[in-house]
Parts: structure tokens; C-alpha cells; sequence
């Protein structure tokens, strides 16, 4: 009786066994990989003539190919030379996902301009070309603290040596936004590291962004005859102190970064780059520089920002090379940005 | 220094203390053991490679000394400590001292068996189960030397895996409805806890593997059987974000019909398998979720004397299946598992791929670990079972059987199977796999009415792998492999070795790129045509079969045909000693 029921469940086993192939596929498909690549549709500019400076206008892309690959969608300011760069790996650039508000990759800025387009795959020769104009460009969104168009900001202190060819001063030959910039450097002629600063009064109470989504953003201008001076660097410090800013009018800087106060500190080091570049560092990134306070970091907190220039001196044999050239920290649109940094917005 | 003498103090006091025990309890205490000593001196024989050393030697002598201790009757401590000593070491610099093993077992009430410490477990096929690497089917002797040191250095052991853990059994009579229950159950921890990251203080999980069997005789011809194995992560131990879950159930019955000369066997089972990762951070969330079945269905004619036996079936493992205790491989066929001598060859200083050589004889490709995902292999080795039976996405039938001779003359193994895939992998079209291998043993004493022993085995497995559709679909991949061994006893107890290895692999395969949660994001298309010798000659003197001098001469090459992979050429002079007690 039991032999004849395993014989009758070994049939039925079988029975649902061979009937278990399935019409399905296990990884990606071989011709997504190694298939020949093929255009299935033209690439689309959803706006030829944006106006970035309304905040919700986007120029969407569209386009579709027969398989998966790294595709790179690149925006060239021809005016200005800003670059933005878009890429995925997919066999579909989706106008609902892959769109462009206005923004940069890398600096200068986008002008009112004309834009080439072009769209093209890696490792292979299909490159698909257009052009953007530019009505209006995209108004960045944060708290501007110098874009040197007036000037020195009110009430912030410029220190610098008195050396060689010191240049701490407003300036509108190679500006980053707008006209004007603020130049930072020169040649020590003795053996000292610091060059001069630039200190900076603020007023954030009513932000309330932690640490982790609070960005300073700075533009940072490097190289003079495309060259740059051995180890020069910025030191960027943060103070929290609620002492007043310039309590001491005799001592040529501000008075709220001593040792005994809550003051934070970055060190971007080396500049060794020729042009502009920006600079986007989140708060939470800043050392403790002085335990004067609670190490929390606490943007709402900060109550000035001091930008020091600073190089390896030449004299006394530290840098000798750097005898022959001068530093060149130059800073322009100093920008607190919440929630992204500055280029991602 | 301190520890030096320490270390130094411990093993006077183990090899000391039962031995003053031991003359007084001799029935409570025994030691048992292997001791070795191995040397091997490798060169490169390669033309255009001018900057790999021309030779290299290595060996070690060691002593695993194994202590047996039994308070009661019904009680056994066992311990094995291992001293082994690298050439070119002093004494207490370079000598490693290591407990290699410690296990307690006892019978409860004359009923319930235990043992705690080190287990060597193994289940069902589809659930526990330590399969053969690539490469080794009959349990062949044609490198003996060599396989029972890559088994023993690995806890390789009747397919068993090596765990340390708890496990008991015990069994119950009925006199009536059925006849036996057997239970047995384990819990383990084939991992710890451990750092990954001392700057960052990051450390992986607690892995457990947990399970029991349930074999109950229902009558005089029918036996049913449960299986479940529990593979799991514990994420509160380490501050890993996901943990792994991988349960596995097995159902089976057996039906046994004995007559007079023969016995027919059925078999029946099926299980299914669930596998998916759970993250700390979110409550109740998981994540890559695998469930998948497997059925098999097998008939044995077996004769009573042994001469002949036959198994036919057919199984079904589904492509979602996933059963770590079965799945994992003891070699992992990747670019950083790599040979022992030489793992760097040419003057382009180019990784060698793992070669027939080193499958035959270095113990140090061999993975000893469970792993939760399916671990790559090579195509060229094993493609229609890389996983064994539990290889997921396979259907098919499958027939070997064995014929030994009643002269002793003859005796042959076969196995042959046709599996093709459920689904297809990165297409459609599935792959179809067809295997043929078969080992002969002649006795040529026999044959020729020698005194001494003169024996003549060779073996051949050729597996044909293909998929139809276009250019890009195709796959057509043959390998082939050769076995020969001669041993013939030249005077009392000395026997000339003479053994030949051969393997061919070519034609077009694609490799699968799994990804953390062992899917497959990509594939590598390979075109091979490769070939792979190993000739041994070699004397060995046997004082008793488990205790033997060996030396051997190894002449080795792997053959590309890639500009891109200049071939292999090496030889290798090779001397053990080996005592097993």
C-alpha cells in the first residue's frame, strides 16, 4: 500500500519538475554588455532658452539606446568657459530624472551665454551635438558674506604684512562673480609664514542647520603666469565667541580668534591650482583649533570668519625657490549655503 | 620572551603531565596522532622570466599530537596540539605551538550522545554538505600524497564540514506505528565577531549555523527524513549595517526492497530555501529576498556482494535556491586566491591563475569558511555543478554506477549526466551541460600472477558545456581531463610511482560577476583554450599504509595560448615523511 503511494508521488513529483522551466533571465542581458551600441531615439533639450533665474525652470534631456552604458552629458559656457557635467550608466536618459537647473560643475559661472551641448558615450564614437542660450543665469541661494562688489564688507578688518608686493585689496581684473574680487598675496621678506588676513563680522541666529548641511563656500583664485608659490595655503577660521568683534582697535585684527576662545579651523593646503576654483566645505569638517567653548560647532553660533593667507617663506632657506615669485591667495563670493554646498544646488 | 618560555612551559607540561597519568591510568588516557615532515624545492622553467627567483624551497616538519582523556566510561576530552616547526627556523623562533582542535563528548543515561568544541557535521546533500573541489571524483589515489594533506590541513573529512559549536542526538524505539526516531541537532558559530577597521572601530557579526535531522524507520522498507539548517548573522555583535538569514528545509523518503542478491532503493526529497538580509538601522526591513525549491528523485540497484551497482534519477534545483551549508565551495576561483610558490610570474609580474597543480597540492587555496553568498568558480574546472547537487539552476538526469570484478581484477566507476538550466542567464537561451567520467582500477598482480602489488588506475571526465542563439548567446565549452597512475612494488614494501595528469579546456564561456548579495551585475566573456599537465614519478616506501616515505619529482605546465598570459613551466622535487598513528 505505501510502495504503490511513493511510486504515485514520485510521478506527480516529476510531472510538477518538468513543468518548472521558466522564461526568465538571470543577470543583465549579454547584449546590454556586449551587444553593438545603437541610437533608438534623438537626444532631446526639453528648452533651448532658459531663464535660470526663475527658480523652477529646468532644461531636461531625453534620449534612448539599445543598451546599459556610461553616457556624459556636458554644457560648455563658450563665454565664459563653465563647464556642467551630467552622467549616468543607463540604456535611458529619462527627461523626468536628468535635467540641468542652471548651475556649474566647476568655475567661473555661467553668463548670459550660449552653450554647446554634446552628449556621448563611453568607448564609443557616437557623439550627438546642440546648443543652450541662456536668457537669464541661476541665482545661487545662501547667505552672501563678501562678493567684494562694495568693497571690503562693513566693519571687517584686512591685516597684512608689510613686505613685497602685498596685495590685500579690492581688485576687477579677473573677478569670479559679479566685477570685483579680493586679492590676497605677495613676497615675505623675512622668515614668516602668515602674509595677512581678511576677519569678517556675522550674524547667524537664525540659522538652524546642523553642522553636517552648513557649508562655507569660497572662491579661491591660484597661479600667476601659470605658476604658483611653493606650499602657499589658506587657513579659514570659525569663531563662536560672543566677545566683541573688534574690542581692540589697536591691534590690526579682529578679537574673537585667540586661544582662549570657541574658535574652529580649516586649512585648504596646498593652493596649487592655476585659476578659480570653488571651495565648499561643510562645518562639520572644521577642527577645533581652541577649546574656549563646547566643540559642538554650532552654525547659529558663529560670529565671525577670519581668511588667512599664509605660504612657506622663502627667506632663511625654507622655500628658497619661493624668493622668486609671489602668493597668490585671491578670494571672491564667500557664500553660507544649508543643505547642499554650493555647486550642487 | 616571557611568552616564549610560557609556550615552552605549556608543552612540557602537556606531553609530561598524561604521560605521569598515563602510567598509572592507562585505560583513561591515549594519544594517538600524525607527525610530518615536508620539503619541496620549486623551479621556474620559464625562458622569459627573468625576474621570478629560478628556485625556491620551503618545508616544515610538524607533530600533531592528539589526547584523548576518559574520566568515565561514557566521557571523552580530546585535544590536538600542534607543533610544527618551518626549515630554516630555530627552536623557539619559528616554531609555532597551536591547540588545533578541542572537542568534549559524552553519552548522557546511556541515551543522549553530546559533544561540545570542535564537530565535524554534515546533513543532507541539498542542506549541510561539504562537496569535492574540482577535479576529484572517485576519491581517486593518483596523488595521494598530496590529497591527504590538503584534507587533513583543511578538516576535509567524509564531506563533512569542520564547526565549533554543540551538537547531541538520541533516538527512540517504538514497537509500534513506526519503528525509530532519530533526532539530532547542533547550534554552531562558524564565525566571530571581528574587526574589520581598528580606526574606524568596525567589526563584522557573530555568524551562527543551527539545525537538526529527524530520520524516523517508518517499516521494514520505508525511512522518511527531515532536514532544517539556520544560517545567521548576529548584527547586535557587530556593527556591520545587514545581517544574512538563510534557512533551509529538506524533506525526503526512502523505499528499500531487499531480495536475496539485490537491493532496489527509491528516493524522494524536496526542500526549499529562503534567503534575505535585515539592516539595523530600519525596523522589520529586509532586503534581497531569495526563495527557491529543489526536488530530487533517484532509483539504486545495488548487488549484495558489491560487484555492481547502478543509480538513475533526475533533480530540479531552482535558480533561486541558495543553501549556504551546501553551497559553499573549498575553493574560491577568484584573482585573489592565488597559489603558495610563484603566485607572481613573468617579468609583468602577473597574477597565476590557479592551476591544476595547485588544485592537486596546495592546501592554502582551500576555504574552510561558510559563505552566505555563492562563491565564484571557474568554468573550465566545473560548470555543470560547481555547487554540487545543490548547484541552483540545474534540471536534469543523472546515472553512474560501479562494477568491481569477483577476481579482484577490475573495477570501474562511471558517472554521467545531462543538466541544462531553468533559466537563462543574461539571455533566454539556457545552457546545456553534458558530463562523462569514469575511473578503472586494474590489478595487474592478478593479471600476471605477481607476488607484489602492481596496480594500473586512469581515469577520464570530459564535460561539454553549450547554449545555442547568436553570436553573442553562444557558448560551446569542452574540458577534458586525464588521469594515469602506475604503482608497481619493486622490493617488500617500495613501489614506483608513476602518475599523469592532463587537462584541456577550450572554447567560449562567460563568467558570472556576483555582486555583495551574490547576484549577478555583469558578465566576463572568456575564450580559452588552455592546457594543464602535472607528470609525477616518484618512489615511496610504505612501512604500514598510513606510514610512508614519499619522494617525487613533479614536472608542471600550464599552456594559454594568450600573448597577454605567457605559459607556465615548473618543476619540483618533493620529499615527505609521514607517520599517522
Amino acid at each position: 500500500m505505501m510502495s504503490k503511494t511513493f511510486y504515485k508521488l514520485s510521478v506527480i513529483f516529476l510531472i510538477i519538475s518538468f513543468g518548472c522551466s521558466k522564461d526568465e533571465v538571470e543577470g543583465p542581458l549579454l547584449n546590454e554588455i556586449f551587444g553593438n551600441f545603437q541610437l533608438n531615439s534623438s537626444f532631446i533639450i526639453s528648452n533651448n532658452s532658459p531663464d535660470f533665474s526663475n527658480s523652477n525652470e529646468l532644461v531636461k534631456f531625453h534620449c534612448d539606446f539599445n543598451k546599459s552604458i556610461e553616457w556624459k552629458i556636458s554644457i560648455l559656457g563658450l563665454e565664459s568657459g563653465s563647464l556642467k557635467e551630467i552622467s549616468g550608466f543607463s540604456n535611458l536618459i529619462d527627461s523626468n530624472q536628468i535635467n540641468w537647473n542652471g548651475n556649474t560643475s566647476q568655475v567661473p559661472f555661467f553668463k548670459k551665454e550660449l552653450c554647446a551641448v554634446e552628449l556621448s558615450f563611453l568607448n564609443e564614437v557616437d557623439t550627438l551635438r546642440d546648443t543652450i542660450n541662456i536668457l537669464e543665469t541661476k541665482v545661487y541661494d545662501g547667505i552672501v558674506v563678501a562678493d567684494f562688489e562694495n568693497g571690503i564688507p562693513q566693519e571687517a578688518i584686512v591685516f597684512h604684512q608689510f613686505s613685497m608686493n602685498m596685495t590685500f585689496d579690492i581688485s576687477n581684473d579677473d573677478p569670479l562673480e559679479g566685477n570685483n574680487y579680493f586679492k590676497m598675496g605677495g613676497r615675505m621678506g623675512w622668515n614668516e609664514w602668515f602674509l595677512g588676513s581678511l576677519d569678517i563680522p556675522l550674524d547667524l541666529a537664525s540659522v538652524n542647520t546642523p553642522a553636517t548641511d552648513f557649508y562655507i563656500n569660497l572662491g579661491v583664485l591660484s597661479g600667476i603666469n601659470g605658476e604658483t608659490a611653493s606650499d602657499q595655503f589658506i587657513n579659514i577660521l570659525v569663531s563662536e565667541s560672543t566677545y566683541p568683534f573688534n574690542d581692540d582697535l589697536s591691534n590690526n585684527a579682529s578679537d574673537v580668534f585667540q586661544d582662549t576662545m570657541e574658535v574652529y579651523k580649516y586649512q585648504i593646503r596646498p593652493v596649487d591650482w592655476y585659476g578659480w576654483k570653488m571651495i565648499s566645505l561643510s562645518y562639520d569638517q572644521f577642527e577645533v583649533k581652541s577649546s574656549g567653548g563646547n566643540n559642538l560647532r554650532e552654525p547659529k553660533n558663529i560670529t565671525a570668519i577670519k581668511i588667512q593667507c599664509q605660504s612657506c617663506p622663502g627667506a632663511n632657506a625654507n622655500c628658497p625657490e619661493n624668493m622668486g615669485i609671489d602668493v597668490r591667495t585671491d578670494v571672491d563670493f564667500l557664500i553660507l549655503t544649508q543643505g547642499s554646498d554650493l555647486l550642487s544646488q | 620572551m616571557m611568552k616564549k618560555y610560557r609556550s615552552l612551559l605549556l608543552l612540557v607540561l602537556y606531553i609530561v603531565l598524561p604521560n605521569l597519568y598515563f602510567s598509572q591510568k592507562s585505560d583513561k588516557i591515549w594519544i594517538d596522532g600524525l607527525g610530518r615532515s615536508f620539503f619541496s624545492s620549486d623551479a621556474q622553467i620559464n625562458e622569459e622570466d627573468t625576474i621570478s627567483a629560478s628556485n625556491i624551497s620551503s618545508g616544515y616538519n610538524l607533530i600533531d599530537l592528539n589526547t584523548h582523556i576518559n574520566p568515565f566510561e561514557t566521557i571523552e576530552i580530546f585535544g590536538q596540539v600542534r607543533i610544527k616547526n618551518e626549515f630554516g627556523s630555530f627552536f623557539g623562533s619559528g616554531t609555532q605551538i597551536d591547540i588545533r582542535q578541542l572537542r568534549a563528548s559524552g553519552i548522557i543515561k546511556n541515551k543522549v550522545k553530546f559533544s561540545v568544541g570542535d564537530l565535524f557535521l554534515k546533513q543532507n546533500k541539498f542542506t549541510l554538505y561539504n562537496y569535492d573541489e574540482e577535479l576529484n571524483f572517485f576519491e581517486n589515489n593518483y596523488n595521494s600524497s598530496y590529497k591527504e594533506i590538503v584534507d587533513y590541513e583543511n578538516f576535509y573529512f567524509e564531506n563533512r564540514w569542520r564547526l565549533q559549536g554543540i551538537q547531541t542526538n538520541f533516538s527512540y524505539k517504538f514497537d509500534r506505528f513506526i519503528r525509530t526516531l532519530e533526532f539530532d541537532l547542533f547550534t554552531t558559530r562558524p564565525r566571530g565577531s571581528s574587526q574589520i577597521n581598528s580606526g574606524l572601530n568596525t567589526s563584522i557579526s557573530d555568524m551562527l549555523i543551527s539545525g537538526g535531522s529527524m530520520v524516523s524507520k517508518l517499516n521494514k522498507s520505508f525511512t522518511a527524513e527531515l532536514n532544517y539548517v539556520l544560517l545567521k548573522e548576529l548584527p547586535a555583535t557587530g556593527t556591520v549595517e545587514r545581517a544574512i538569514r538563510n534557512p533551509v528545509y529538506q524533506m525526503g523518503i526512502n523505499y528499500n526492497n531487499k531480495s536475496e542478491n539485490s537491493i532496489i532503493n527509491h528516493k524522494l526529497q524536496a526542500g526549499f530555501s529562503e534567503r534575505n538580509w535585515s539592516y539595523k538601522s530600519v525596523d522589520d526591513s529586509t532586503s534581497e529576498l531569495n526563495k527557491g525549491m529543489f526536488a530530487e528523485f533517484s532509483s539504486s540497484y545495488f548487488k549484495i556482494d558489491s560487484t555492481f551497482s547502478l543509480n538513475l534519477g533526475y533533480r530540479y534545483v531552482d535558480p533561486n535556491f541558495r543553501s549556504s551549508g551546501a553551497q559553499t565551495r573549498r575553493i574560491e576561483m577568484n584573482e585573489t586566491n592565488v597559489g603558495s610558490i610563484y603566485s607572481l610570474y613573468s617579468n609583468d609580474y602577473l597574477v597565476r591563475p590557479i592551476s591544476v597543480f595547485d588544485i592537486v597540492t596546495d592546501p592554502n587555496i582551500y576555504n574552510q569558511n561558510i559563505s552566505g553568498t555563492l562563491m565564484s568558480f571557474d568554468p573550465i574546472f566545473s560548470n555543470a555543478l560547481p555547487y554540487g547537487d545543490a548547484t541552483p539552476n540545474r534540471q536534469g538526469i543523472f546515472l553512474d554506477g560501479k562494477y568491481n570484478s569477483k577476481n579482484k581484477i577490475l573495477n570501474i566507476n562511471f558517472k554521467t549526466s545531462y543538466f541544462n538550466e531553468v533559466i537563462g542567464q543574461g539571455t533566454t537561451q539556457k545552457r546545456n551541460f553534458f558530463t562523462i567520467l569514469q575511473s578503472s582500477n586494474i590489478n595487474l598482480k592478478e593479471i600476471f600472477n605477481h607476488t607484489k602489488e602492481f596496480d594500473l588506475s586512469f581515469s577520464t571526465m570530459n564535460q561539454i558545456t553549450s547554449r545555442e542563439g547568436d553570436s553573442l548567446e553562444r557558448v560551446n565549452l569542452n574540458s577534458q581531463h586525464f588521469n594515469l597512475l602506475i604503482e608497481k612494488e619493486i622490493l617488500s614494501k617500495l613501489f614506483l610511482q608513476l602518475s599523469l595528469k592532463r587537462f584541456e579546456s577550450a572554447g567560449n564561456e562567460y563568467i558570472n560577476k556576483r555582486n555583495e548579495y551574490g547576484e549577478i551585475f555583469t558578465f566576463q566573456s572568456l575564450n580559452i583554450t588552455r592546457v594543464d599537465n602535472l607528470y609525477c614519478y616518484g618512489i615511496k616506501y610504505k612501512y604500514r599504509e598510513n606510514v610512508y616515505i614519499n619522494l617525487q619529482y613533479n614536472l608542471w605546465n600550464s599552456n594559454f595560448n594568450n600573448s597577454n598570459y605567457p605559459d607556465l613551466n615548473f618543476q619540483r622535487f618533493l620529499f615527505i615523511f609521514s607517520i599517522k598513528l
